[in-house]
């Protein structure tokens, strides 16, 4: 343990003030937080809140059975990120279309998409774009490459997510936000500052235990003051303009949009999905993509679980049909799904 | 001799002879390998422990090995968990139409090192062939025997809380490097199999103490797997120093880069030992002293609570649960 | 979200590199960054160098704490 993390541990556990709600936003700190045992050493007064911030846990049910429809019924070669796999669509998870022979394959990144397109000219692949401002550039340079190639046979299924008006959406489910380094690093800290003016406090974390212990006592330290805060608590990859040029990027090949987040619904222009200018890439328009209602479990109470109005033990779901290796919604998915990691932790 | 195999070397023609003489006689040459139905073996009085185990990897050859020293090394390595010296060894193949003569040769030559090396004699063996596309390249089956070392009982039921917990080296690297060697992801990186056959590594430690709980070696599932498994099996609870586990610094980079854990990676030359706290240092320093395993390390103890959990201490001076992995391993970006 | 990989860049060519992490070495799409030399720390994530990075992460948390007069 370095100093600065037994610096930042004991201002953690030592607070004894009025109970706190912390929000992280971010799937990998939720699972850093996990990883790294964090949980254990809060004291009650403060509760840490794992929200919809990993892109598996909020991409809707019907975007999986679009995915499935391209692969069962268009014959595509499906490419996405290991991830999206196991989450279940209506009747089958990806994992499930693969068994049914339908080509689905793991790819670190959307370029190896393009590449694999190019190797199997006979194939028509499409990557599965999910992910919010970290993740979008790089599916921004697959189609431009695949443009620049004249690739005829590579698409992308959109399902990219935007953060800022999910933050405003999420107002008020916490005392203050824990924000994600990696999408901070392309969008840069205006939003939080703005944010921050309307009253809503934050801190933007790296995904280091020296770099959440610093987020977590940096917010417990603001709290105590009482006045709206934002501090940018990763200064050796966050900047405050952002990255200009991967902004600059995506809004060449993308726009906003209004778009369904599993849990939480609609939320207008928080979606992105590509110009028309890149139309003959989008896949829904390639394919004719007929409209394709998905049909969450009506019991599954991810959404709550999501915007912390629920424990994952409240859901009636929760441990009985929806366990890790029986995943009914999202939450249960991956290891550090709110759900999953609540299931394996209450038997600890 | 043909330049790859066909469906004839299958039949019990003399095509089928000449790729047993040709190839498997030569390689694995011993007084025991029979010419008749079966071998007829003598084993010493006591108990004996046997195995068997099918082989199917993707690519069948690897930095660091091949289907053929993998054979070898995954059925010596469990039979010597039990404490028995592997003494026989029966091979079985199944070989797709077209598979080259060359290749067969150069995993029947790695097969035969290995054996010597282990200390085992294959002793009878099959050969089938298979229509093309009807199997994928090459599968081996093989199963073993061996005289149990007396004074020895080890068994996944036997972990006792206080025991000490050593793994042999750096973990994940045979997983990492399957998953290298397929391509998929397009990185690089100098990582080889550690597959290895292990009774010299065992029969160090049991000169120097009979008193071991466990013995387990770590193949598909990695170290994480077997630990859950002994801490079902013994009905405790265990508790890992996530800083002492041995990881090298590729596999950790790779790792990173797609989201995986180490422990979850496979193995195929590493063991686990429980044993008394009181055996442990001796238990270490005999196996720092052996090929495959100088890089062993006390990872943890076995403790009354938290039975059936594996808890890692972690950076931070906090506890964690293991995640138990679900199903296939699947890099990720979130 | 985001798994980010800090690496190091080992080669810079025409809006590719190859970077380095713990010696697992992967071609990425570098043109997001500018005047990206051998040497330079970067994020790594999904196969696009999206920062730089410049510092390690203890400087960091002292240079933070410190700022906010908590230490």
């Amino acid at each position: 343990m370095n100093e600065i993390i037994e610096k930042a541990r004991e201002i953690i556990t030592s607070y004894d003030g009025p109970k706190v709600r912390i929000m992280e936003v971010c799937g990998t700190h939720t699972h850093e937080i996990f990883r790294l045992g964090i949980r254990s050493l809060l004291p009650e007064n403060i509760d840490l809140i794992s929200g919809p911030g990993c892109p598996v846990c909020v991409t809707p049910v019907g975007f999986i059975d679009e995915a499935l429809y391209l692969a069962l019924e268009k014959n595509c070669l499906i490419t996405t990120f290991g991830d999206l796999i196991k989450v279940p669509g209506t009747e089958m998870n990806l994992a499930g279309a693969r068994a049914k022979g339908g080509n689905i394959r793991p790819v670190y990144s959307p370029d190896d998409a393009v590449e694999i397109a190019k190797e199997n000219p006979d194939e028509q692949v499409v990557f599965l774009s999910v992910g919010f401002e970290t993740t979008t550039p790089s599916s921004c340079l697959a189609v431009k490459k695949a443009k620049e190639l004249g690739l005829n046979n590579f698409s992308i299924l959109t399902a990219n997510k935007s953060m800022p008006n999910a933050y405003l959406k999420l107002k008020g489910s916490a005392d203050a936000f824990i924000y994600p380094g990696h999408v901070n690093a392309i969008t840069g800290n205006a939003v939080c500052k703005k944010l921050k003016e309307d009253g809503v406090s934050g801190v933007v974390a790296g995904f280091t235990a020296t770099e959440l212990m610093t987020a977590l006592a940096v917010t417990i330290e603001m709290l105590k003051k009482g006045e709206p805060f934002f501090v940018n608590c990763y200064p050796r990859v966050v900047k405050d303009e952002g990255s200009i040029s991967a902004q600059k990027l995506m809004d060449e090949v993308m726009e906003l949009c209004d778009t369904e987040w599993r849990g939480l619904g609609m939320i207008e222009k928080s979606g992105m999905k590509l110009r028309s200018d890149y139309s003959d890439f989008d896949a829904r328009i390639k394919y004719n993509m007929p409209h394709i209602e998905g049909k969450p479990n009506p019991g599954c109470r991810c959404g709550e679980v999501l915007q912390g109005h629920c424990k994952p033990s409240d859901c009636p779901l929760f441990g009985k049909v929806c366990t890790p290796l029986h995943a009914v919604g999202a939450c249960m998915v991956s290891d550090e799904g709110a759900c999953s990691a609540y299931y394996q932790y209450n038997q600890f | 001799m043909e330049n790859v195999i066909t469906l004839a070397h299958g039949s019990g023609s003399i095509q089928t002879n000449e790729l047993i003489n040709g190839i498997f006689k030569s390689n694995f040459d011993n007084p025991n390998l029979t010419a008749d139905d079966a071998a007829v073996l003598s084993l010493d009085d006591g108990k004996i422990a046997m195995s068997t185990d099918g082989f199917i990897v993707s690519p069948y050859e690897f930095p660091g090995g091949n289907i053929g020293k993998l054979a070898i090394c995954g059925t010596v390595n469990d039979i010597a968990c039990m404490g028995a010296k592997p003494k026989y060894l029966t091979c079985s193949y199944i070989i797709e139409e077209g598979f080259p003569v060359e290749e067969l040769e150069k995993i029947a030559k790695s097969m035969g090192d290995t054996a010597r090396k282990a200390g085992v004699q294959i002793v009878a063996g099959d050969t089938k062939v298979a229509g093309k596309g009807q199997v994928d390249k090459i599968f081996i089956t093989t199963t073993g025997v061996g005289n149990i070392v007396e004074g020895v009982n080890t068994s996944g039921a036997f972990a006792k809380p206080g025991d000490k917990i050593i793994v042999t080296g750096d973990i994940g690297r045979h997983g990492c490097t399957i998953l290298l060697a397929r391509n998929e992801f397009n990185i690089d990186a100098d990582i080889t199999s550690d597959c290895a056959p292990l009774w010299n590594n065992i029969e160090a430690v049991l000169n120097e103490t009979k008193d071991i709980h466990v013995i387990r070696d770590a193949t598909r599932g990695g170290v994480g797997t077997v630990l859950y498994e002994i801490a079902h099996q013994s009905n405790v609870g265990i508790s890992l120093e996530s800083e002492k586990i041995p990881v090298d610094p590729g596999v950790r980079g790779v790792c990173a880069m797609l989201g995986l854990e180490p422990l979850y990676l496979a193995c195929e030359g590493r063991l686990v030992f429980f044993v008394p706290a009181s055996e442990a240092d001796k238990v270490l320093s005999a196996l720092q002293a052996c090929e495959n395993s100088e890089k062993a390390a006390i990872i943890g103890e076995v403790t009354e609570d938290n039975v059936g959990k594996v808890i890692l201490n972690t950076a931070v001076g906090a506890k964690t649960l293991l995640s138990r992995p679900s199903g296939e391993l699947l890099p990720r970006i979130c | 979200m985001c798994v980010g990989l800090p690496a190091r860049v080992v080669s810079v060519n025409d809006g590719t590199a190859i970077i380095d992490a713990n010696g697992a070495k992967r071609d990425v799409r570098a043109e997001l960054l500018d005047d990206l030399e051998p040497g330079d720390y970067v994020m790594v994530h999904a196969g696009v160098a999206i920062a730089k990075i410049n510092s390690d992460d203890e400087a960091e948390g002292s240079e933070v704490l410190g700022l906010l007069n908590i230490s």
